[in-house]
């Protein structure tokens, strides 16, 4: 077994690259969310021009050992459009929030994409034969002049070239009237919740006119409103457990058997405040942007503005790991309220055996951290340090006093460059990063090599 | 939403004070701390309010502002005063604050823009708070660029609000802002306690180290909000309404000056309904100058000269009551966009 981290911090190598990369980009192509499937062979970025790419692990080429594993483009789709609602006059954006995979049940697979408002389920399935010889129809598909039928045929399925498409199969609509910020599809693969920043809603996938709402922290007066719903996900194993997590800084637990609506949490984990960190921002920086059960269902990952957290589901007062992600900016909160960075959604990932976690900065930056042997990484997703096989060198930020080589002092840190959005495979030690246009995929070197 | 380039030169600035944030204490750490929470809730309410994005706000952005704001008024409550004293001490610290918090304000900048091609008349140039006077009138005029208000035309016209007013009826001549004075006279404006309070700042500027006299918007609309803001205590409050009053005789009423010696300061009432009356469908029927001023009663009453008032000195910072309903007419205004341009 290998030592994972030491795997992280010198033996990453850039597996692809997006082509895109090169030309300027537009507010369109910045991606805004990533998500490998259940067998990690596919992966799906979402970007907020509505587009939705996936991308296929090619299979393992015995001529070029090294090609194993490539990431390449599988199939494009326009997902969502933008829209206006012409009761509040104001536009609807088709940015992709987020997508999730079904658990794969036949040779297609399906995912759910929302926007603010809406849930599409998509199913994305090969054709590499088609029909050919009926009777009654020629070759474009219209029907031939009776009278020229003279003798019939067996049609038969001739081979071509392999088409992937993607048709719409569900849309959901109407059911939230806030943004949604989450989906999350249940383990009893026949429902999914969607949340929003004030309701969650049940839904059966194959059920569009009708869903169930499940939490409602809405007050009967919106002067009252202190609280708003960040993130939600169901457990990984138990179809009645979810969790959803505040703007401030509370998870709840909530448990369907209990009731039908589920606005009486069955745990509520939350940290004391710490008094010597207390300041105008507590607030802000402890609201939660993204929870992560982990794989074996007993932890929670939460991600908020300076740390990410592991909770233990038996534990409620306090998380049992802190990680701090970039502590420095603690003596920046008043710039980075003031430019509204504080308010980004970094998002926060587990690694397959829940050892390693993972969550993106500023200045294309990412960090790792090691739950046995506490060691921490900053990585770099650049052009420069990603060239195709080359191996990432640790980043590191100097925050006064001695500077090294090679340290990037708090001060030139690039906070237009942001990490938000980063997934990793669920076995392997493969991850993607999104950052603003360019998608990034790294691979752990040993593994490539071993196979 | 603010400029990265400018973003820097305001961290240097503001480190200074971050830092002595957690110490709430005495002497001058207690003026640090009391600057800072001001900068803070001047950078709060401009969040809120400068939206004009087409789509919808992040509900849970500004739920946190507002938690924000509630916390510091929460603050000013407990210090008994509506505005604790910062301002005696420290004067180039406020400076080089403001140059910070200039240069981080986009909404300052568009001022400026605008105020530009104002003419500048010689008196303007010669007394310090009609300069302060100046500024907010600019501000009047930005308004006028999302809606035309009728106000500006039957307004009793004090000799130094008249190159403002010029442009202001220059801009009102289209078709479209004239049905929109008919909808601003449907929800009248009302002045309120809280916007009588962001006039009272300009008599400081007598007191203080001018901007050029060239009239400079943006340099005085920054000085306003930052350092003046807040400040007043009773006596300068009596300066500045008798200074107001020699001014503009004509206008001011006495129950505007009433008001603004006794002003509270953005009651809850009225930033609660403010910040979430564009979240429901139901803001629609929402008349924000009916209930968002409960406080604001006892002024029901409202003259073309009171609203005057409340917008010339206006100091940049975006006053609550005036705001949803520009907010409404810009949609309103899309809505036009939309269906004329179909």
């Amino acid at each position: 077994m290998l030592n994972t981290i030491q795997v992280l911090c010198s033996d990453i190598t850039t597996l692809s690259l997006e082509a895109k990369q090169f030309a300027s980009y537009t507010e369109a192509d910045i991606i805004s969310t990533v998500e490998f499937n259940q067998t990690g062979e596919l992966l799906a970025t979402g970007d907020k021009g509505g587009r939705v790419v996936i991308f296929q692990r090619e299979p393992e080429s015995k001529n070029e050992p090294n090609c194993q594993g490539e990431y390449n483009v599988y199939s494009t789709f326009q997902s969502h459009e933008p829209e206006f609602d012409y009761l509040k006059s104001l536009e609807i954006e088709e940015k992709i929030n987020k997508i999730r995979w079904l658990p794969q049940q036949n040779a297609a697979h399906f995912l759910l994409s929302t926007n603010d408002k809406t849930i599409k389920l998509w199913k994305v399935s090969e054709r590499d034969k088609r029909p050919e010889g009926y009777n009654l129809k020629d070759e474009e598909g219209r029907l031939k002049d009776l009278s020229t039928v003279t003798s019939l045929q067996v049609p038969v399925l001739k081979p071509m070239d392999l088409m992937v498409e993607v048709s719409p199969r569900r849309i959901f609509a109407n059911a939230h009237t806030y943004h949604v910020n989450s989906i999350s599809v249940n383990s009893d693969c026949e429902t999914y919740m969607s949340a929003d920043d004030l309701r969650i809603n049940l839904w059966h996938l194959a059920i569009t006119d009708r869903s169930f709402n499940i939490v409602d922290i809405k007050p009967a007066n919106m002067e009252d409103l202190t609280e708003v719903i960040t993130a939600a996900e169901f457990h990984p194993y138990h179809c009645n457990l979810f969790v959803y997590s505040s703007s401030k800084g509370t998870l709840r637990l909530c448990d369907m058997r209990a009731s039908a609506l589920c606005d009486k949490h069955s745990k509520l984990f939350e940290e004391p405040e710490d008094p010597s960190n207390r300041s105008f921002f507590s607030e802000i920086i402890s609201s939660i942007s993204d929870v992560k059960f982990s794989h074996s269902g007993r932890y929670l990952l939460t991600r908020d503005y300076l740390t990410v957290k592991v909770w233990d589901l038996n534990m409620e007062n306090k998380p049992i790991e802190t990680y701090q992600v970039h502590d420095y900016l603690r003596s920046k909160l008043c710039s980075l309220y003031e430019n509204d960075c504080i308010f980004d959604k970094f998002e926060c990932a587990w690694n397959g055996t829940d050892s390693v976690i993972m969550t993106g900065a500023y200045n294309n930056f990412f960090r790792m951290f090691d739950r046995n042997t506490k060691r921490d990484v900053t990585l770099e997703a650049s052009r420069e340090s990603s060239k195709p096989r080359a191996v990432l060198k640790p980043r590191r930020v100097c925050t006064g006093g001695k500077r090294r080589k090679d340290d990037i002092s708090v001060d030139s840190l690039d906070f237009t460059k942001k990490i938000l959005h980063t997934a990793w495979h669920p076995a392997e030690n493969i991850i993607a990063i999104a950052a603003t246009n360019n998608l990034y995929i790294f691979q752990d070197k040993v593994n490539s090599e071993v196979h | 939403m603010l400029g990265k380039g400018a973003k820097r030169k305001f961290d240097e600035n503001e480190e200074g004070l971050e830092g002595k944030a957690v110490l709430v204490g005495e002497g001058p750490s207690k003026v640090s701390y009391t600057l800072q929470r001001q900068t803070i809730f001047n950078i709060s309410l401009m969040k809120l309010y400068n939206h004009r994005a087409l789509t919808e706000p992040s509900l849970q952005r500004r739920v946190l502002i507002n938690n924000m704001l509630r916390r510091i008024q929460e603050e000013f409550k407990q210090e008994g005063s509506l505005r604790p004293m910062f301002f005696t001490p420290s004067q180039p610290q406020d400076n080089s604050l403001d140059d910070g918090y200039r240069e981080a304000q986009p909404a300052f900048s568009i001022l400026s823009s605008i105020a530009q091609p104002l003419p500048q008349p010689s008196s303007l140039t010669s007394t310090t708070p009609l300069d302060s006077c100046l500024t907010p009138a600019s501000l009047l005029e930005d308004d006028s660029s999302y809606c035309t208000s009728p106000v500006t035309q039957t307004v009793p016209e004090p000799q130094t609000m008249k190159p403002p007013l010029t442009l202001i009826t220059q801009t009102a001549k289209d078709s479209f802002s004239s049905a929109l004075d008919e909808i601003e006279e449907l929800c009248p404006a009302s002045t309120s306690p809280e916007t009588a309070k962001a006039e009272m700042p300009d008599p400081r500027i007598q007191s203080s180290p001018l901007p050029t006299p060239t009239g400079d918007c943006k340099d005085s609309g920054k000085v306003c909000p930052q350092k003046f803001e807040g400040l007043v205590t009773q006596e300068t409050k009596v300066a500045a309404i008798t200074a107001l009053e020699s001014r503009q005789t004509d206008s001011l009423s006495p129950s505007n000056l009433e008001m603004t010696a006794s002003s509270g300061f953005l009651t809850d009432l009225a930033l609660d309904d403010i910040l979430f009356a564009d979240i429901d469908t139901s803001m629609y029927d929402f008349d924000p100058y009916s209930s968002a001023t409960g406080g604001a009663s006892k002024i029901a009453p409202v003259t073309a000269d009171d609203l005057l008032k409340t917008l010339s000195p206006y100091n940049n910072q975006p006053v609550p009551p005036n705001q949803p309903f520009k907010m409404d007419l810009t949609e309103l205004d899309h809505i036009m966009e939309v269906l004329v341009g179909s």
